[in-house]
């Protein structure tokens, strides 16, 4: 390989251990975006693999069970221990439907969730239109409590989400159909973006007010909005396919 | 320009660093325990101990624990942590992460060089590959003769999935761990990955999957198998949480290791290194890793999904419940074939690299050898489904699976005629790399060719689930992945240590693992044929010479590793000297000095040319 060492000092930098050598914003910025959109790139496959299962298991329907199982409904664990251990033992247990999750609950979510990523986008175009941090920081907070509410309302699906009972041989348990299940890692990764969210909110807000985000310094802003904007769109996404596709009839 | 070592003669230590100059290893390990701990605990006081999951929840929930405390105690939480509160790094702070003047301290650190990354990753694929070798010997051991006892059945069955997840892990990261940290940034001409903090805790995450892995063997009960099977996985101890954590955490790992290489090389080349210039292996890399990005979030969900069944009484994979056993063989099988790629790639973007230095000529088709392992990259995401021929999925798709796995063979075959072409009618130098890359092509003939039987459905229906299949992989994974990992670690051993790889003793450790293998699964091969089905500790007499012979063959592969491992300790410190291009290549890696120094370039280069355009001054005289 031929090279010329005596040409060019330094046009890249370093991205890291920085031994004296600076990068442009830019070039760093350019660097993390890619990186942004390969995380994204990779939530888009995790996204792709959950819509997957869901679908998958509506499909195959297996013995007719997407949305029942034999069991029993509306039992306590102790109402079973004293069935066990009576004479009479257990009752035979029935076929239980499960209906499908509250879609508007969903949908709120969803919503409070796009409402989020509403307000960073905004907060990071006026940041960079008036390059004022302190209201950045204020709009920061702010989409941090909508995504709070959406953590909130979203453990409030996932406490939604019906359970039967099932006895097998001498114990009892819990279970949940084939379209609860995938409700919950649906709701469940979710929830866990939520939580990402909430982590970069408080971030960009801190960082803001301290002046490590500030008018001429918004990639990092920008950065979050992108993966904030992506939470949301797969939010909506999702809910538009588990609650339009869930029933079999 | 100064080496790492010079530089740390005359130069003063770092003042940053906080709360990173008393985290290492040591805090890492006792982070994990104790937090593991406080897992368990809490799991105990706060969980219905009457429940059916009880044991899962508390296992889950230390293997949270132990995650997170080996975080915490290594220093992976300190970055996000100091960004949250907008407290960024101050160069010193950056300098002491890189381990300047920490001499061999900062290879039990939170370390963000990317080539003591690479050393440590070494280190890592060793320790990965030592473990599941014992496993192999221990099952083997076990097969040497029918109703041995070696061990009883249950421990045998966890040996399988143990050995098995270890070694696809350790060969995951055998090429791309090592390579891809410590020389691909300076092949760029690049002063360090693109997010060094981002490459360390891909390091630790690996390391502590590993210790969730191993841990398997303590509990045990993990008796399916390394693709751990729904529903059985459901249904095992508490062996098989630790397991699927193990995937997930380790999936964390290789996602971030995959960002990071890809950003690297598409954002951080110097001036001139356009894509037509990328030393192959670059390419290679980047391929791979895009491969994994793409693969791997499946392994993680149906791991998850399995924890869910296990923990939670879900039904991704209960009948009774809606769920199936076909979704888990889906998901794996959909990360499960690209995996054996993202394996495969790296170590044959290497072996082109080997061949051409070693040939003293350019690399053959180039373009053609980026197209056939895109192609190959892009043909292994259609084909998962093979794996289940047997399973009565979808029979009407076995045609088209059948013909795209076929296909496989045409960008395969390019490989060969890739490493063919580079070295006809070249100054074929015979040293260490070389023998090991004629070892892969032999091997990989073999691999492939009893891939295309395999792929074949009535061929498939007759003999899936018999050694047959063990042996077919064991040629990809052994004979050619692994040939072709120590091929690259012969071959860049000089750049990390200034020292040849020795080479009687590597040559010693060839022919003990290059025989080893023939005599391994040929006789595995013929096992298979005649029915032997895999995973059982023992077998029918017909199987007895074979089995035999097998192990035989196993002992003198473990003598080889053993005595490549001897070559390696001792070379280190008494290998003869190589100098900074012991290979006369034209590659950035060999043309900074040895050992390169922290920030790889004093002054970075403008490329001109491209690396494998040998000049006669440089050809071997």
């Amino acid at each position: 390989m031929s090279i010329d060492t005596h040409a060019e000092h330094d046009a890249q930098g370093h991205g890291g251990h920085d031994g004296g050598h600076h990068e442009p914003p830019e070039v760093v910025d350019a660097r993390q975006r890619m990186a942004i959109w390969l995380f994204i790139g990779g939530d888009i496959i995790t996204m792709s693999a959950l819509l997957f299962t869901y679908l998958y298991l509506r499909g195959v329907n297996t013995g007719g069970h997407w949305m029942s199982m034999v069991g029993y409904q509306g039992h306590s664990y102790a109402w079973f221990e004293n069935a066990l251990n009576s004479s009479a033992g257990l009752p035979s247990p029935t076929l239980i439907h499960v209906g499908t999750l509250s879609a508007g609950l969903n949908w709120f979510v969803t919503a409070l969730t796009v409402v989020s990523a509403a307000i960073v986008w905004a907060a990071e175009k006026s940041l960079r239109a008036t390059k004022n941090a302190k209201n950045y920081s204020a709009l920061s907070w702010l989409a941090v409590l909508v995504t709070v509410v959406a953590i909130f309302f979203t453990i409030k699906q996932l406490h939604n989400i019906p359970s039967i009972f099932v006895a097998q041989n001498d114990s009892q348990t819990m279970s949940y159909t084939a379209y609860d299940s995938t409700m919950m890692v649906i709701i469940g990764s979710g929830m866990i973006h939520l939580f990402l969210l909430a982590f970069l909110g408080v971030g960009l807000a801190i960082r803001s007010a301290r002046g490590a985000i500030n008018g001429t310094k918004w990639f990092q802003a920008r950065l979050v909005r992108l993966f904030w904007v992506w939470v949301a769109v797969s939010a909506v996404i999702i809910s538009a396919v588990t609650t339009t596709i869930n029933t079999i009839h | 320009m100064t080496s790492t070592l010079e530089h740390a003669a005359h130069t003063s230590a770092p003042e940053g660093g906080g709360l990173a100059r008393r985290q290492n290893f040591l805090t890492a390990m006792i982070g994990g325990v104790v937090f593991a701990w406080l897992g368990w605990f809490l799991a105990h006081h706060f969980l219905d101990s009457s429940s059916r999951n009880f044991s899962d929840l508390v296992t889950t929930s230390l293997t949270i624990g132990w995650i997170f405390g080996f975080w915490l105690g290594i220093g992976a939480l300190n970055g996000p942590g100091r960004w949250l509160i907008g407290a960024d790094h101050t160069r010193a702070d950056d300098l002491y992460y890189a381990g300047e003047n920490q001499g061999r301290a900062r290879y039990w650190k939170y370390c963000t060089d990317h080539k003591v990354v690479g050393v440590q990753y070494i280190v890592m694929t060793a320790v990965l590959l030592g473990a599941g070798g014992i496993l192999a010997m221990a099952i083997r051991t076990e097969l040497i003769v029918p109703g041995n006892h070696f061990v009883n059945q249950q421990v045998y069955n966890g040996f399988v999935a143990v050995h098995g997840m270890l070694m696809i892990l350790a060969l995951i990261v055998a090429v791309a761990g090592p390579w891809a940290n410590f020389v691909v940034p300076i092949m760029c001409g690049a002063r360090d990955m693109a997010f060094p903090r981002l490459n360390a805790l891909s390091l630790w995450t690996l390391v502590g999957a590993a210790g969730l892995l191993l841990s398997v063997l303590a509990v045990g009960s993990l008796t399916m198998g390394w693709v751990v099977l729904a529903p059985i996985a459901d249904q095992a101890g508490v062996g098989m949480d630790f397991f699927a954590m193990s995937i997930i955490v380790f999936t964390v790992s290789t996602t971030v290791a995959g960002v990071n290489t890809i950003c690297t090389v598409m954002t951080m080349r110097t001036k001139g290194m356009t894509l037509a210039r990328l030393p192959i292996f670059v390419w290679a890399s980047v391929i791979a890793a895009a491969l994994g990005l793409y693969a791997f979030p499946y392994f993680s969900l149906v791991e998850a999904q399995t924890l869910l069944d296990r923990n939670f009484n879900t039904s991704f994979f209960v009948a009774g419940g809606g769920g199936t056993g076909w979704l888990q063989a889906n998901l794996f099988w959909l990360m499960g074939h690209p995996e054996v790629y993202v394996i495969l790639l790296p170590a044959v973007g290497a072996l082109f690299e080997i061949a051409s230095v070693m040939s003293r000529k350019p690399v053959f088709s180039y373009r053609t050898a980026i197209a056939g392992m895109t192609g190959l990259a892009g043909l292994s995401i259609l084909v998962w489904a093979h794996h289940m021929f047997t399973t009565g999925w979808a029979p009407t798709l076995g045609g088209p699976f059948m013909l795209t796995t076929e296909l496989i063979s045409i960008p395969t075959g390019l490989f060969f005629l890739v490493i063919i072409g580079t070295m006809w009618r070249g100054n074929v130098w015979m040293k260490l790399p070389t023998i090991w890359l004629f070892g892969f092509i032999f091997n990989f003939i073999i691999a492939g060719i009893t891939g295309i039987y395999l792929s074949d459905i009535p061929i498939d229906n007759q003999l899936h689930g018999t050694m047959f299949v063990t042996a077919h992989f064991h040629y990809v994974f052994v004979g050619s992945v692994l040939f072709g990992a120590i091929a690259a670690l012969a071959f860049w051993y000089p750049k990390v240590t200034g020292r040849f790889l020795d080479e009687t003793m590597g040559r010693i450790s060839f022919w003990l693992a290059f025989i080893g293998v023939q005599v391994t699964f040929l006789a595995m091969f013929v096992s298979g044929l005649r029915g032997m089905p895999r995973r059982y500790s023992s077998y029918s007499l017909i199987f007895e010479h074979t089995n035999f012979i097998t192990t035989i063959g196993a002992y003198m592969i473990m003598a080889g590793m053993l005595v490549l491992l001897g070559a390696v300790v001792r070379s280190w410190s008494h290998g003869e000297p190589a100098g900074p291009n012991p290979w006369h290549a034209n590659s950035l890696e060999w043309l900074v000095p040895t050992p390169p120094p922290l920030e790889n370039f004093d002054v970075l280069p403008v490329i001109t040319e491209d690396p494998y355009n040998y000049r006669e001054e440089l050809v071997r005289s």
